[in-house]
């Protein structure tokens, strides 16, 4: 005898229920997030859960194409893919753990967390060349307040004419006229208050702006803009890593390029010339883990800037990847170096093991070796044949795809510009404002550097991808081609983490990341040819 | 492939709330992850993924937990209990004295979900679950951390199931009412569901005295494809494609769906007429690919003479328990609770 009760009803929110088990107490500053999903044992804020729901939906389509494609290319045994939806969870987990992100941008100056005991191999370097370091805070919460100012009004006019004041001030400045200079700043201070600066050209001049004022009237010999303490920069990084894909693209890429070149190798070597949060390795660690036959013994050497406060992030970074590869069982060693300048980092510290595979990762930093050293020699042609040295299976090299170090002022600062005006478009699209406000503060420190500093404060001395190809073939490195399948999975982390508007592009075995076909970041990937000589590694 | 490289989300969005379907969702993604198309799975991953809560025995809103292993087998039960008015008693497990010497106090001994493969007893959803069923029923449950597939496939599951049930049957502490004796249902979803029967199976053969079964869309299926699974393929968070993976990995190698592990009342399987098999209750929720495989489950009871209800929520998607932002949710709490109160 079969009793039938069907129940017919939609899938309502239902109120409160009869029984002790419903809603857990909530902290009053927790109260957005959702009720329920603690109890499965994730935490979400409710105001978060349709853009969690369009990214599953978003990974769920590039899971399917993947899986499909995959099985096509089975054949090509060497490419080990990794799911850039692994990506997520650790890049999550890791952020989490740092991230500290401030209530409104004007505060982001934090605590130095303490320092947490972890007994790895950290060798430190004590650096006889200190960074002058300027707590310029006033002026960027100054301008910060600036930018703030909503104009309803956007005359498209006064944009025009901002740009244009703009090109003579530079032109000005590099005559030496700085009096008329000087007008002309007030001019485009007036012309600010009467345009959009939310937005669109205004937003970007005002930054110009003010970076033309600081060359102008705190001249450019020793201001070194990039000095704000360790911390600081870390936030900016961090949210300039969430708001936009640029580093999430060059990271990407990378751990494609290493993963593969790596493969087949039992004991490997990274050795990553900025390691920030170390938010590039977990993908890989896991990658490696995931690897068929097995993860390699991995050694990772991470350099950085000395911690100014007592902390020694380096090591509390190591830590955590440590604690990473332990649970996904690769066997992991890290080895922090504190360097405040990354031409004082030299060979011979990374006690490279001859067994050793070795891959080179550098992330926006080999142009900071571009200016010359005060004997006239070229640091960068020293640092590349040392790196080549290595032997390195691979070397990753991402740089900004610009022109930011012509030797003439108003060349630079027309290329700046445009480079800048189109990378502060493609960052509308972030919708999170804290992200965005800190990824600006960020890129306006870039743009400071590019405009207001001479010398050896100038680091931010961007060449593009053509010269850094002619750079390091000249010291012996050959281009590895970044393969279609780094290009696919590319494609694939935009469809994931972007809005429209950026394209990815290969350019002979290079890849390029950019905003509506303005390439504004390449990726290339390199390799040493092995010497019939036989160079001995790292002395 | 064929047509589950289609993703048909907007369907599967219209019929359950939101946090629901990001909840269900999550563990559809990183399951894909989890199996391997070679049949293998990554065990690491999946462990490193999973929420796991530990067991406390302070109450929380009125339920504590503990966990128990057994020497010999190094089985794991996790025993949820009401917590007493007494809040003297809080913090303390007293194993001399019985639940109760004057009232029934039902045990369910539960069996988690995940397709013989996925989630553990501490996983932090069956936690949760088993604390509200506790809460609402007014029972003790036993949660059993049963070997998974495929490390661990057929008979292990049953095995460790038909095990928990002799320790529970044993337990002084789990008895009560004017006969001390343990007053015991077996209940478990999708998988735990499958097992539930198997169990049941086996005390029946053995007279080991099992009150009731309580079978959450349980996991059924056979090798021929129903008008159901065809109809509801990839649309409902489930496909064929991973139900048949996750039977293969359980299944003897070798085998097919018509082993009767699988398909209990199929070509292969034997009618339960004249067992003393106890009463069932059979939720179906209409969203399910394999209900086709449910309702002919209940209609093979039926046809053994046995007694069963079935309780049929038309719009209801798998796990639609998990979370009780749904009348499914209250509809089903309040079926079970006159279920293992009804004292028959």
């Amino acid at each position: 005898m079969v009793l039938h009760d069907s129940a017919m009803s939609t899938g309502s929110n239902s109120g409160s229920s009869s029984s002790s088990s419903s809603k857990p107490r909530l902290p009053p500053q927790q109260q957005d997030i959702d009720g329920l999903l603690p109890g499965a044992g994730y935490k979400v804020r409710s105001s978060e859960l349709r853009k969690v729901a369009q990214q599953l939906e978003r990974l769920e389509t590039a899971t399917v194409n993947s899986l499909a494609d995959s099985s096509q290319l089975s054949s090509d045994a060497t490419h080990s893919y990794y799911n850039p939806s692994d990506i997520t969870s650790w890049v999550d987990s890791l952020l989490s753990e740092f991230a500290q992100p401030p209530t409104c941008p004007s505060e982001f100056i934090m605590d130095p967390v303490t320092n947490k005991t972890a007994i790895k191999n950290a060798w430190t370097s004590n650096e006889h060349h200190m960074p002058q370091v300027h707590q310029n805070i006033s002026y960027e919460q100054q301008s910060l307040n600036h930018q703030l100012t909503v104009v309803t009004a956007m005359e498209e006019d006064s944009g025009i004419m901002l740009v244009h004041m703009l090109m003579t001030c530079a032109e000005c400045v590099q005559r030496g006229d700085l009096s008329l200079a000087t007008s002309l700043i007030d001019d485009m201070q007036g012309l600010l208050t009467r345009v959009n600066t939310v937005c669109g050209i205004g937003k970007v001049a005002g930054h110009f702006i003010d970076a033309l004022s600081r060359r102008i009237f705190q001249g450019i010999g020793g201001v070194f803009i990039n000095g704000g303490s360790g911390y600081e920069n870390e936030i900016l990084y961090h949210h300039f890593y969430e708001a936009c894909p640029y580093l999430k693209f060059a990271h990407f890429t990378a751990n494609q390029a290493i993963l593969e070149a790596l493969d087949g190798h039992d004991c490997v070597h990274v050795v990553d010339f900025n390691l920030m949060h170390g938010l590039q390795w977990p993908a890989l660690i896991q990658a490696l883990a995931l690897r068929p036959g097995g993860p390699p013994v991995l050694r990772l050497t991470g350099i950085g800037p000395p911690s100014p406060d007592g902390r020694d992030s380096l090591r509390e970074i190591g830590f955590r990847l440590a604690e990473l590869a332990r649970s996904v069982n690769v066997h992991f060693a890290f080895r922090g170096v504190a360097a405040s300048r990354l031409e004082d980092f030299k060979p011979w510290m990374l006690q490279v093991n001859p067994k050793e595979a070795v891959a080179v990762n550098s992330i926006m930093q080999l142009h900071r070796l571009l200016g010359s050293d005060s004997t006239g020699n070229s640091t960068i042609e020293t640092f590349l044949s040392w790196i080549r040295s290595l032997n390195p299976k691979i070397m990753t090299v991402v740089e900004q795809e610009a022109n930011h170090n012509q030797p003439g002022f108003l060349d630079r600062f027309t290329e700046a510009l445009h480079y800048y005006s189109t990378m502060f478009d493609s960052l509308e699209a972030c919708t999170v404002q804290t992200e965005k406000a800190l990824a600006e503060i960020y890129i306006q420190r870039e743009i400071t550097n590019v405009v207001s500093c001479e010398g050896s404060a100038r680091v931010e001395r961007h060449e593009p991808l053509a010269k850094w190809r002619a750079r390091l073939s000249g010291a012996g490195l050959r281009p590895l081609h970044l393969g279609s399948s780094a290009f696919k999975q590319a494609s694939m982390l935009l469809t994931l983490f972007s809005a429209e508007g950026y394209s990815v592009e290969e350019n002979e075995g290079c890849l390029t990341l950019g905003w509506h076909s303005h390439p504004l970041i390449a990726a290339s990937a390199w390799h040493a040819l092995p010497d019939a000589a036989g160079d001995v590694p790292g002395v | 492939m064929a047509g589950s490289n289609e993703v048909n989300l907007n369907e599967s969005k219209r019929v359950v709330p939101l946090n629901t379907w990001v909840l269900i969702s999550n563990f559809k993604l990183a399951y894909n992850l989890q199996r391997r198309p070679d049949g293998t799975f990554n065990r690491d991953l999946s462990e490193f993924l999973d929420r796991k809560v530990s067991a406390n025995i302070n109450p929380v809103d009125g339920v504590f937990s503990f966990d128990h292993v057994d020497g010999a087998t190094g089985l794991l039960n996790r025993v949820y209990q009401p917590s007493s008015q007494n809040e003297a008693q809080w913090g303390i497990v007293d194993l001399e004295k019985p639940l109760s010497t004057t009232e029934i106090v039902p045990v369910i001994v539960f069996f988690h979900g995940g397709s013989f493969t996925h989630s553990s007893a501490n996983s932090a959803i069956y936690d949760t679950f088993c604390r509200r069923l506790v809460s609402i029923c007014k029972a003790v449950v036993v949660s059993v951390n049963y070997r998974r597939s495929p490390e661990h496939g057929y008979p292990c599951a049953y095995d460790d199931g038909w095990a928990a049930l002799k320790w529970v049957k044993s337990r002084t502490w789990l008895q009560s009412g004017k006969d001390s004796k343990v007053y015991v249902y077996l209940a478990g979803d999708s998988s735990g569901g499958n097992i539930a029967h198997h169990v049941a199976v086996r005390a029946a053969e053995a007279d080991v005295e099992v009150l009731g079964n309580i079978l959450l869309h349980p996991m059924f299926g056979g090798q021929m494809r129903t008008e159901s699974e065809k109809r509801l393929d990839g649309k409902y968070f489930v496909t064929l494609q991973d139900r048949d993976w996750y039977w293969r990995a359980y299944l003897p190698e070798g085998e097919d769906r018509d082993h009767p592990a699988c398909n209990p009342f199929g070509p292969r399987g034997r009618s339960l007429e004249g067992l003393k098999f106890p009463k069932s209750l059979v939720v179906v929720a209409g969203l399910d690919l394999i209900q086709d495989w449910q309702l002919a489950y209940v209609t093979g009871l039926d046809k053994s003479g046995q007694k069963v209800k079935l309780l049929f929520l038309e719009k209801a998607t798998i796990g639609f328990y998990f979370l009780p932002n749904n009348d499914h949710f209250y509809c089903l709490m309040e079926e079970i609770k006159n279920f293992v109160n009804s004292n028959c």
